[in-house]
Parts: structure tokens; sequence; C-alpha cells
């Protein structure tokens, strides 16, 4: 499963900026002053929509600018409230159109998508309306250039999209992206071509090599998902398939999910005693069914970290727990000779589960 | 892809002296593995239960034969072993590392398309061929020899549907697990057409999740290219809607992706189809 860091605007614009590439002037605004004026007010926030919500202003004078910054850091979006604004100039925009470097994963290469339907209104673009082109060599960057100039009917326009291209590549190259999407592409009146937006999402894989790497955006986090706060079962797993299937198993069984957990391949004292503490915050919960399948896991590893986050927590619900691979045999003796019951099976762990259920 | 390449001829392990590298040595020598070297930049001359420890793979090949791989080494340096192994002309390479860097990857599948190897994984159990050969981390202890072919993206999945198969009698010629990265060396349809071509193979078990289009790639394979029972699940049905990849992503990454919409694809090419695992063997048996 790939972990995603996905920047906020300002922060993937630092990195537009870095790469040469042409973005609005700006500046982070200070509550007392203006650098600028007129300016667009921008809320920093981790999801999209903000222009409908009110997050997005445009201010001519030191009183407008004063009240929009009061408003807009206290606006919550879809659940976020801006920990940063972004004070932009205003563009005079003759177009908005749709560019997105992205990885195509059947094809094992950086593709490049375009529309010229862009801005707020992208989401009503059908699919089969996007340009598509893949990039396979540093000598694709000419062709690209003239029909990406074709395709958005900007004929002046070949050597300046094959510039942004080239630019935009090694960008997304250079910085392990996933994704770099500039919506709008802004075709200012004066004819510059600038990204007004930008959202940028970075390999979390690559950090090793990312020193720098410190953003303000969270990580997603994908090993643990609430799938019904008032669930029955929660559910513990180790890889992604299996915990998966362990929800899927529970549900067909009649049983209420709670959750989603992939604690990985390092399950250790810690790191259960942390999923048990997030698994207690179920109102509902009545029995927690661990299953761990282990390769290049232990089972002996994972059953002392029971036996000592169980001892820890003496209010923990009953545990059906099904473990198997290496080191079972031991395993099996410390959990048995703690009063552990040990399951052969997933399908015995849910009779198990069921029982804890009435 | 064959059965000869799959049985791993003079085996190395790169990383070697790690300590997931080195318990797995052991557990694929017990599993009946020939395990000839193992390779640690810096540790020439060290053994792990006499298996001779080399720097290079190319310092191997001055000594002996190399014909299969498998790559313990931290993501960070995967990338720079599975080209050494490319570059010195392995024909199998068996990558457990998870955690590579789709860039890296990016890269590496387009030196694999210029060689003679074929890469299994990424982020991958490997290769079980039960009573013969490990070539990875597959739990030899739970399989048993016979004549159902396996084939997952799943690791831990993978294990579990040998071990049920296992706890039923029925047994498992080739365990693969290809690995749950979304750039990987070899897919689902490269291992039914291993499946298909072995006599000895009589029944299919293709596991796969929610993500990708790997799934509809193997389906359009069964209903064109395989006669054999193909017994099929896909993991996630009660997964929430996945992460989003901006306007982009939402574009490329549909419904068409879910776990419902693969098992009904899969059951529409000829395979059959259970929403649990449990009930998947159930219906095998």
């Amino acid at each position: 499963m790939i972990e995603r860091v996905k920047l906020l605007e300002y922060e993937a614009k630092r990195i537009l900026k870095a790469g040469s590439i042409p973005i609005p002037k700006s500046y982070i605004p200070d509550p007392n002053e203006p650098q600028f004026l007129p300016a667009v007010i921008k809320s920093q926030v981790p999801t999209g929509g903000r222009g409908k919500a009110g997050g997005v202003v445009v201010v001519n004078t030191e009183d407008e600018y004063k009240s929009a910054l009061g408003k807009i850091s206290k606006l919550e979006i879809k659940g976020f409230l801006p920990k940063t604004l972004l004070a932009e100039e205003a563009l005079a925009i003759d177009r908005e159109l749709y560019l997105s470097l992205l990885i195509d994963k059947p094809s094992a290469s950086i593709m490049v998508m375009a529309n010229s339907n862009g801005g707020v209104e992208v989401e009503e673009n059908s699919e089969d309306s996007y340009w598509k082109q893949s990039i396979t060599g540093k000598s694709d960057f000419d062709a690209i250039g003239q029909s990406l100039a074709d395709y958005y009917d900007l004929p002046d326009k070949t050597f300046v999209l094959q510039d942004l291209v080239e630019k935009l590549y090694h960008c997304l190259v250079t910085n392990d992206a996933l994704l770099l999407e500039i919506n709008p592409l802004v075709i200012t009146k004066d004819g510059q071509v600038v990204a007004g937006d930008c959202k940028m999402e970075l390999d979390d894989a690559a950090a090793f090599r990312h020193p720098d790497w410190d953003f303000e955006a969270e990580k997603t986090e994908s090993n643990f998902v609430t799938l019904d706060e008032k669930g029955t079962v929660a559910t513990v797993a180790n890889g992604a398939g299996l915990a998966m299937a362990t929800v899927d198993a529970v549900a067909d069984a009649g049983l209420v999910p709670a959750n989603f957990l992939d604690i990985g391949g390092g399950a250790n004292e810690a790191s259960v005693l942390a999923a048990f503490k997030r698994l207690m915050e179920y109102e509902g919960l009545k029995v927690i069914i661990i299953n761990i399948f282990a390769g290049i896991t232990r089972c002996d590893e994972v059953a002392k970290a029971i036996i000592a986050a169980r001892d820890q927590m003496p209010s923990l619900p009953p545990l059906a727990v099904r473990l198997a691979g290496t080191n079972y045999e031991q395993a099996a003796e410390l959990l048995t000779d703690h009063g552990i019951a040990i399951q052969p099976s997933l399908a015995d762990a849910i009779t198990a589960a069921k029982k804890e259920i009435i | 892809m064959n059965e000869s390449l799959l049985s791993g001829g003079n085996v190395i392990v790169q990383g070697i002296t790690g300590s997931h590298g080195a318990f797995h040595t052991r557990a694929m020598v017990a599993a009946g593995t020939n395990i000839v070297a193992g390779t640690s930049p810096g540790k020439a001359g060290q053994d792990i239960d006499g298996i001779p420890v080399y720097n290079s793979i190319a310092d191997i090949q001055a000594d002996m034969r190399v014909d299969t791989t498998v790559i313990f080494v931290p993501a960070a340096h995967a990338k720079g072993a599975i080209i050494e192994a490319i570059n010195a002309q392995v024909p199998l390479i068996v990558c457990i590392t998870e955690g590579i860097p789709i860039h890296d990857m990016l890269q590496i599948k387009q030196r694999l398309k210029k060689s003679g190897s074929r890469l299994i994984g990424p982020n991958c159990p490997g290769i079980l061929m039960p009573g013969k050969t490990k070539l990875g981390i597959i739990p030899a202890n739970l399989s048993l020899p016979g004549t159902v072919g396996i084939v997952s993206r799943s690791g831990t999945l993978t294990y579990e549907a040998m071990a049920s198969l296992t706890q039923r009698g029925i047994g498992q010629k080739y365990v693969i697990g290809i690995g749950g990265d979304p750039i990987n060396g070899t897919s689902f349809t490269d291992c039914l057409e291993l499946f298909q071509n072995d006599p000895d193979v009589d029944r299919i078990i293709l596991i796969g999740e929610i993500g990708g289009t790997a799934e509809y790639d193997a389906a359009d394979y069964i209903a064109t290219h395989v006669t054999k029972p193909v017994y099929a699940y896909i993991t996630g049905h009660y997964a929430p809607e996945g992460v989003q990849l901006g306007h982009a992503g939402a574009i490329l990454h549909t419904l068409h992706e879910s776990a419902n919409a693969k098992t009904a694809y899969l059951q529409s090419s000829g395979a059959h189809t259970a929403t649990n695992l449990v009930s998947l063997i159930d219906f095998v048996n």
C-alpha cells in the first residue's frame, strides 16, 4: 500500500518555484499589514472545493484584507481548519486549462493528462475528454509541446508548453512525486502561462532520500480505518490483504466489523498495545479478532506482545486469537500458558467471536 | 515462465547477513532450496551456516553459476540490488523487500524490458513449490505437495489460502505471491499461463485486491486462454472508497477498482467466485 504525502498549495508551489515553473507572486499574510494589494487570500486546507466553500476571497483594501484573514482562518472546510493562509496576486485570467503529470501504473510510465476545460468545473469533464500521453524518453518533450499546443489551441505556445512539461517532469522525478496537478493552468490576458493552483502528492516510501522533507500536510493513514463506529467486532491482522479478508469474513458471518487494521510485519508489544488502545474507543465493542499469519513476522513475538498488552489493560474485551506460520508452536505454548485460547483458523476465530456477542 | 525457471537451480540470497535474510535463508534451506551463496557488501569471507558470503554477484559468478537470487536488502538499497542482478543476467530475481519507491520501480521496469531476467515482486512473499523448493518467505510447513496453483497479490492472504487447502488435504504445485505494489515484475496473467500450460496443475486459485486493474487483465486471459477451473476471491468488499489521487485520480480510479466490480467481471469471465476466503475454499473442496 502506498503512503502518500499530500502537500498544501503553498508547499507545492514552493517546489514548483524551485523548479523554475511560473507561479503567481505570493506571500504568507501578516495579520497587521499586506505586502501588496489587491490580492487573493486562499485557505490552505488539504481538500478540494474551497472556492465554493468561501475559502478563496479577493481583497482590494486593507480593511477587506483584515476582515478576510479573520474569516478564512476560522472557516472550516470539509472538517479542516487552515493552519496557514496564502496571499497571491490576482491574475487577469484569459483561459483556465488543466494539466497534470502522474504515474500510470498499468504502463509503468509517467503520463501527461490535459484538458482544455480547467478550473473549478474540472469534475464535470468526462474521462474520455482528457488528452493523455506517456513520456517514454527525453526526446518526447518536443512532440508533447507541439501536440499540447494543438490540443489547447495555443499555436504560439509550443515552446512554452514543451518547456513547462519538461520542468514539471523533472519536478515529479526529483521530488519522488506520485502526482503533480496544475489546475487551473492559467493563460493570462497578456499571454503568460502560470500555475494558478497546484496539487502535489509525494511517495512517502522515498522519504529516506529526502531528509529536507518537512511538511505541514499530514500523511494519510491507510493502516487503520474505522468502518463502523458502532461495530461490535474489532479486527487486527497483518498484511493489507489479510486485514481486508478478515473484515470480509467477519461481515459475511453476519457480524459488524468496526475497523480495518493492518499492523504490518513488525508486530511488537508497543504496536499491539497502541492498536488495543484505539480499539477500546469503540463503545459497542464486544470482541477483538486477531488474525496473524506469520511469514516474515514471528508468531512467538506476536504472542508475547498480546500477553503483555492484555496484562496492561484489565478492561480489554475478550480476544479471539488466530495465529499461524513461523514459530507457531512456541506462540501456542505461550498463549496457552497465559490462559488465552488459540484458534486454528479464521473460521474458528469467527465462531469464537460469535459466542461473545449475545 | 516455466517450472524449470521456478525450480531455482543455484540460488543466492542478496542481503544474506541481515536478520531477515539470515533467518529466511535457513528456512529456505530447510524447505529443500539449493542456496549456494549470498551477498552482503563488505562481508565477503563470512558464512551463514556454511553458506559463503560474497561482496557482489559478480564475485559469486567467478566461482559458480547463479540461476536465481532472492533479495532481502532494505528498500533504500533494493533498486541497486535488483539492477545488480539484472546486470549479472540472473534469470530469476525474487524481491521480498517492501517499500521500494515507485520511481525506482519505473526505472527497474525499463531495465527489465531490455534484459532476459524475470522479476517476481517486489513486496512479495515469493514462490513455494511444496516438497521441492522455496524462493522467499512462504511458510513451507503449512503447505502440501499437490496439483493446485495459487497466485495472489497479498502476502499473508496467500498463506491463508494455502494453509486452508492443506487443512482439507488439498495439495499445491505452485504457491506464488506476485506482490502488492502497483508496479511489479510478474503479473497474474504470467502465472495463469504457467498454470494452464503445466499438465500437473488441475485447479487454479486467484486472489486479488481492491485497487488497480490487474484483475481485469487476468479475467480477460481466463476467458480466452484458461480451460482449467479458476476459483477467485477479491479481498476488500467492505473497504471504504479508496484514497483519492486528486482529480486525476478520481478519473482513473473509479468504482471499477472495487472488489464487487472485479468479482462480477471475473465471474462473467468464467471464474468461480466468493465474497470471502472461507467460502472460496469450501467451494474448491
